[in-house]
């Protein structure tokens, strides 16, 4: 309740714009945030991801019935649907994943990511931070104890014009928030639905209702009646010139034209988005492709409805076949444009699914396997890292943790997962606590 | 002879006897005044002061050190002694043509000494950093070797050392090869890279104990039982430094010198810095910075105030108005650091402040034109008091403590969050006693279903989680870091956290548990027959101990919560009152007195201590009225003090010679916009008609309360909310449709008024009045009138834009 400090920490822009720490905060700490942050900058030369988009299917996906096919299992595991061969020799993956099954040279899977967290609350916060939940949680858990991965690169990196460096879509996701960051590393989130015929970014756009010479002319107008005096005094902290920094890059995101491009989907030819798929889903990732290409680091996609315990084989009949499409055609029109090489591209969930199909067609939460897609940005194409056994129980060969995930993608985007923030009590904590990467995606 | 021994290794400081020397209207003295050296390596730092016109300066990075018996020790220029053979002689300082000696006995100087893996090897590598939380002291440790963080488990350090690695660590046969020393000088790849000199100080110690054959303890079963600091207190100039001494005080009355094993921090980086050696630096900052000296496990302090050299006239601050003892603390302060207050706010920024603190919600224009219009003398205490008595009063403060106690609903279902909020907020309206308020809360019984109060327990359903948050909330202690280790900045150790734990051991639950994302069962709370709290490295079974003071006698039947609420609430808990009165203190003035406002302790001392002693001990003469609390602090002088700085306060942030602006917090910020514009806010959940700080959950969605900051209910411990700006808000305040809508209605405020028979000059005045509580000045009327004029068609128009304009305004958003 207090300007000064709060479990998110001192202003990041008081303390830069009044060159040392100290004069907001508390000392030591902010000392070792600031030194923290100085040494942070400007790491990312050697990055070969300039950009991640991170496909979030909330709920758990199966592995079975995508990326992990299991035909020699018995019925009650191997499930309904049928293996498809894919572009590499050797390799399938379940019978709806066609037009990935045909791109499958253009990226990796990760068979054998594993790890003990169950439930969705914990499952998301382990994959979307790399850290597991401190204390246990349950299912319905929306917890943060750790930074996520999009809050972690918005602080690392800036973002071009004018926009926010990380970007949800179109909600925030469980554990996809700044933790001890701050508010300012929290995601923008565009709820509104882009396969709609008046989809505009709230906020950023004028009200529908507001001609843009009478914004014009009111911002005129606001300048003339702010008459409060300003204490200019770097020491004094003044909070009131903080507000100014920020109407003013409020402003510079209104007027400036590659932003306000970037969320103009509309400008897309019809033939370019109905490759993508006319639904909401297929649009939203044609809005992480134009953001990527404004230049924003970190865009979520967050995919609800994979949770499924009834019904399985039904609802993904239905929805995997639009979903692959889009999928796919991210990835190839990220490759057609030069943009695959600078962009990361990962897909994944909580966690995959038990091996045995329940009483009411579905399968449970299993967090002994998962199956996670990773393209671009110097991923190999059609590499299959790691194994489950032949009933697709748990990963038995290269097995790999949440932490290495998160590795490999700070790793690409030029972040080192080793590197120590500071929360605002002081306490040290590593970016990921185990940095290694999975070096076959290293390229 | 083992203890003959070990004695030799340690070095005496005589009694700070000071060797002085008066010349002329400089005094040099050296501290310590005599130096006695025992055994090899032994050393100590000498610090001079030079005394002028009754000011203290360090001067020992100044002044020319000789070692008149080089044979006898070396001095370095930093002030190092260092024995070199035995004897004695003198040390003698030169200083502007002043000069001074000291005596120094240096006795077993060759002497083979015993080490001790605890006094010794442990200050080593804490001071190396090896066993930080950022290196091997980190839970899982780095690379495969983990220490206790900070060497809190000597235990678990020594058997890292010596046990594991197949022995590859320490190496008797060929100590040389040994990692310990091998990696810290990087003569093998070390991640962490070099941290110890080469045959330094750390490195020959650490040798010496692997050839001595790695020794646990020494027989003498010697302990460091104190540090002590030189100076404990010093005023100093702006731009000064100041070297700080640090003695081991142990159990046969021996101490060292260990400022070079000691670390160093300050808690007012911007006043004073200090670097690892313990040299404190001031800046161009007036203020006051507690420099704090850590050395194993023990702290000591040293006090430095800052203050403007201005020479003020002796009564200037004594002839400052006074209207209660707040004044008096803050003026005293103010006082010792020379520092001039700011003159009173204007009447409408006290109202506007004092409504938005009081009430949550600026001033509707019919309450600016009555207390602008007002002449009595007594306006803004008969202003306090009317606020006081409204019922919004209530929902705005309950809004506060729901933010810190209000848990998921997804976690511990809606009936269970709602009770709970009905609970709290029941008991702002009866403005129950904060007391009994805790005591109601920490021992409650029964139904999640019938009793909020019960929720707490429903959440948090371990003893260490209700450890945390009830130790945070109601004492201002924190006990998280003790939960996994010894508290770095702090006395706490896990002993005293578990065993503050055992007072929620035995919390009995009947019904069904969680059951997330619903949880929507019943579940009873009740006292437990059985339950215990085990140490997690002993494993004992701990019994309830409080933190500090005795301990209430517990009977065999009896809950042992209401002891501890009984404890907590006693007179003689100076921080049950003293937080409560901080983080009001806090919320009124725009920064605590402690920050962050929930965590007191030695080494995060209070910006002005007698002055948070007299509110904490002035809320408990009151039976814990909070509104008599927050009375007392609206009422005072220094409450009503203009943000407008003068030349001397402008970089003062913390000692309330001015007023510090606050954004206003999101429901306070809605519920006002919602005010001003006459268009209200419809809430799921909710009745019509409610207002934002009514919400009863973070659940009920609100893309405004969202931008402005909510707490997130999973947060642990709990979190003081955020009140920092960001684009997204700038953003929402901008370009909402919700905004457009209020302030473009039919039934809104710039519809009735463009409507209406009122002259555009009414109409501006009304605007002001309805955001900024107060009427236009000329140049306001004349910048607005011409906005009326350049568009006569839309009188609707330009009451729109000018409506917006304002309410995009810092003086709009800002408690000023």
């Amino acid at each position: 309740m207090s300007l000064y400090h709060n479990c998110e920490g001192t202003t990041r822009r008081n303390c830069l714009k009044l060159g040392l720490g100290g004069i907001v905060g508390s000392g030591l700490v902010d000392m070792l945030r600031l030194r923290g942050r100085a040494a942070s900058e400007g790491s990312s030369s050697s990055a070969k991801a300039k950009s991640c988009i991170l496909i979030w299917l909330d709920g758990g996906p199966t592995h079975y019935e995508t990326f992990d096919p299991k035909p020699d299992a018995p019925a009650e595991i191997r499930g309904e649907f049928d293996p498809i061969d894919t572009k590499i020799p050797g390799v399938q993956f379940s019978q709806h994943l066609k037009r990935l099954s045909a791109i499958a040279d253009k990226f990796s899977v990760i068979r054998s990511i594993r790890h003990n967290h169950g439930n969705h609350g914990a499952g998301n916060h382990y994959m979307m931070t790399g850290a597991p939940t401190r204390i246990p949680v349950g299912c319905g858990a929306f917890v943060s104890f750790h930074p996520s991965l999009g809050s972690v690169t918005a602080f690392h990196r800036k973002s071009n014009n004018g926009l926010p460096p990380y970007f949800t879509i179109p909600r925030m996701s469980r554990s996809g928030g700044p933790n001890f960051l701050g508010a300012k590393h929290a995601p923008f989130v565009v709820a509104d639905d882009p396969n709609r015929k008046d989809f505009r970014v709230r906020d950023v756009a004028l009200p529908k209702a507001l001609a843009e010479d009478r914004f014009t002319s009111r911002k005129e107008l606001r300048n003339l009646v702010d008459r409060m005096a300003r204490i200019n005094e770097p020491a004094a902290g003044d909070p009131v010139r903080s507000l100014d920094e920020y109407y003013r890059q409020g402003y510079d995101l209104i007027s400036s034209k590659e932003a306000q491009l970037a969320f103009d989907i509309h400008s897309e030819s019809d033939e370019v988005r109905e490759s993508y798929g006319r639904n909401s889903f297929g649009q939203r990732a044609l809005l992480g492709r134009r953001l990527v290409e404004a230049g924003v680091p970190f865009v979520t996609l967050y995919e609800g409805g994979w949770d499924h315990h009834r019904q399985l084989f039904d609802a993904l009949n239905k929805r995997l076949p639009s979903w692959d499409t889009t999928v796919a055609t991210l990835i190839e029109d990220l490759e057609l444009r030069g943009l695959l090489e600078s962009t990361l591209v990962v897909v994944l969930g909580e966690f995959g699914r038990t091996p045995k199909i329940n009483s009411d067609a579905g399968r449970d939460h299993w967090s002994n396997a998962m199956s996670v897609l990773m393209a671009g940005a110097g991923t190999p194409g059609g590499t299959i890292v790691g194994a489950t056994d032949p009933r697709g129980y748990a990963a038995v060969e290269r097995v790999l943790s949440p932490e290495n995930f998160a590795s490999t993608i700070y790793r690409k985007l030029g972040i080192d997962p080793d590197r120590i923030l500071y929360t605002p009590q002081g306490r040290p904590v590593h970016i990921v606590s185990d940095p290694t990467p999975i070096d076959e995606l290293m390229g | 002879m083992k203890t003959l021994a070990r004695l030799s290794f340690l070095l005496v400081i005589a009694p700070f006897v000071q060797g002085t020397c008066a010349a002329g209207s400089i005094e040099l003295t050296a501290s310590p005044a005599e130096v006695v050296l025992s055994g090899r390596d032994a050393r100590q730092q000498i610090v001079v002061t030079a005394t002028t016109g009754g000011q203290q300066i360090d001067v020992t990075r100044d002044v020319k050190f000789r070692s008149d018996t080089p044979g006898v020790f070396s001095i370095d220029s930093a002030g190092i002694l260092t024995g070199i053979g035995d004897g004695e002689g003198t040390v003698t300082v030169k200083h502007q043509g002043k000069t001074i000696s000291a005596p120094v006995r240096v006795s077993d100087s060759h002497k083979p000494r015993e080490v001790d893996f605890e006094l010794d090897i442990l200050p080593v590598l804490t001071r190396a950093g090896c066993n930080a939380g950022a290196c091997h002291g980190k839970a899982r440790g780095q690379n495969g070797f983990q220490l206790s963080l900070l060497g809190f488990d000597p235990e678990f350090d020594y058997d890292a050392l010596t046990s594991e690695a197949r022995g590859r660590r320490v190496f008797l046969a060929r100590p040389d090869q040994s990692l310990l020393l091998r990696k810290p000088i990087g003569d093998v790849p070390h991640g962490g890279g070099r941290k110890l000199q080469p045959d330094g100080y750390g490195h020959r110690l650490l040798r010496r104990w692997i050839v001595s054959g790695m020794p646990r303890r020494q027989s003498d079963g010697l302990t460091l039982e104190r540090i002590s600091v030189f100076p404990s207190s010093r005023i100093m100039s702006h731009d000064a430094g100041q070297q700080v001494l640090v003695t081991a005080h142990y159990s046969d009355d021996s101490s060292r010198d260990v400022t070079h094993l000691s670390a160093f921090q300050s808690n007012e980086g911007a006043i004073a810095e200090v670097d690892e050696n313990g040299l404190i630096q001031t800046s161009h900052i007036t203020g006051e910075a507690a420099i704090m000296a850590r050395y194993m496990g023990h702290i000591a302090v040293c006090e430095v105030s800052v203050p403007l050299e201005e020479k003020w006239a002796a009564d200037r601050f004594a002839k400052l108005p006074t209207q209660n003892y707040i004044d008096e603390h803050v003026w005293k302060k103010l006082q010792r650091l020379g520092i001039q207050p700011s003159s009173p706010a204007a009447d409408h920024k006290f109202l506007r402040r004092a409504s938005i603190d009081i009430i949550g919600r600026i001033p509707t224009t019919e309450e600016a034109r009555e207390f602008l219009g007002d002449d009595s003398l007594d306006k803004r205490e008969k202003l306090i008091d009317r606020l006081l008595e409204q019922p919004e009063f209530a929902e705005h403060w309950a809004n506060k403590w729901a933010d810190l106690l209000r848990p998921n609903p997804y976690r511990v279902g809606m009936k269970a969050v709602l009770n709970y909020d009905a609970w709290i907020r029941d008991s702002f309206r009866q403005n129950k006693p904060y007391d009994q308020f805790v005591k109601e809360l920490l021992t409650a019984q029964g139904s999640t279903f019938q009793e909020g109060a019960v929720t707490l327990f429903r959440d948090r359903r371990s003893p260490d989680e209700l450890t945390t948050i009830v130790s945070q909330l109601f004492l201002g202690i924190r006990l998280e870091c003790a939960k996994c280790h010894h508290h770095p900045f702090e006395v706490w150790g896990q002993d005293d956290f578990y065993s503050f734990a055992a007072y929620f051991a035995r919390i009995g639950r009947k019904g069904k548990g969680l059951s997330p994302p619903i949880s929507g069962s019943e579940e009873i709370i009740y006292t437990s027959d059985s339950g215990s709290v085990r140490h997690p490295l002993t494993g004992d079974v701990l019994p309830p101990r409080p933190l500090f003071g005795d301990a209430p006698k517990l009977a065999e039947d009896h809950d042992p919560r209401i002891a501890l609420a009984n404890w907590m609430t006693s007179p003689e808990n100076t921080y049950f009152v003293q937080v409560q009165a901080n983080r009001v203190w806090a919320d009124l003035m725009g920064r605590g007195l402690v920050e962050p406002v929930d965590d007191l302790r030695a080494t995060n001392p209070p910006s002005n201590g007698p002055l948070l002693t007299a509110l904490g001990e002035d809320f408990r003469y009151s039976r814990y009225d909070l509104k008599s609390l927050i009375r007392r602090i609206a009422n005072s002088y220094v409450y009503g003090l203009s943000s407008t700085t003068n030349k001397y306060n402008e970089a003062d942030t913390r000692n309330y010679s001015r007023r510090y602006r606050q954004r206003m917090r999101a429901e306070v910020l809605l519920d006002s916009v919602c005010q001003v514009t006459g268009v209200r806010e419809s809430f799921d959940a909710m009745p019509p008609g409610s207002s934002a700080k009514e919400i009863w959950t973070h659940r009920v969605e609100s893309l405004f309360l969202d931008a402005f900051g909510r707490p997130d209910p999973n947060q642990d411990p709990p979190c003081e909310r955020t009140s920092e700006s960001t684009v997204v808000q700038t953003l929402h305040l901008m370009n909402s449709e919700n905004l457009y809508r209020k302030v473009a209605n039919d039934l809104g405020l710039a519809a009735l008024l463009a409507s209406s028979e009122r002259s555009s000059r009414d109409i501006i005045e009304e605007l002001y009045l309805a955001t900024y509580s107060r009427f236009p000045q000329d140049k306001e009327y004349e910048i607005a009138s011409a906005l009326f004029e350049e568009s006569p068609s839309s009188r609707r128009q330009a009451t729109e834009d000018l409506l917006w304009a304002l309410l995009n305004t810092p003086e709009f958003i800002f408690k000023d």
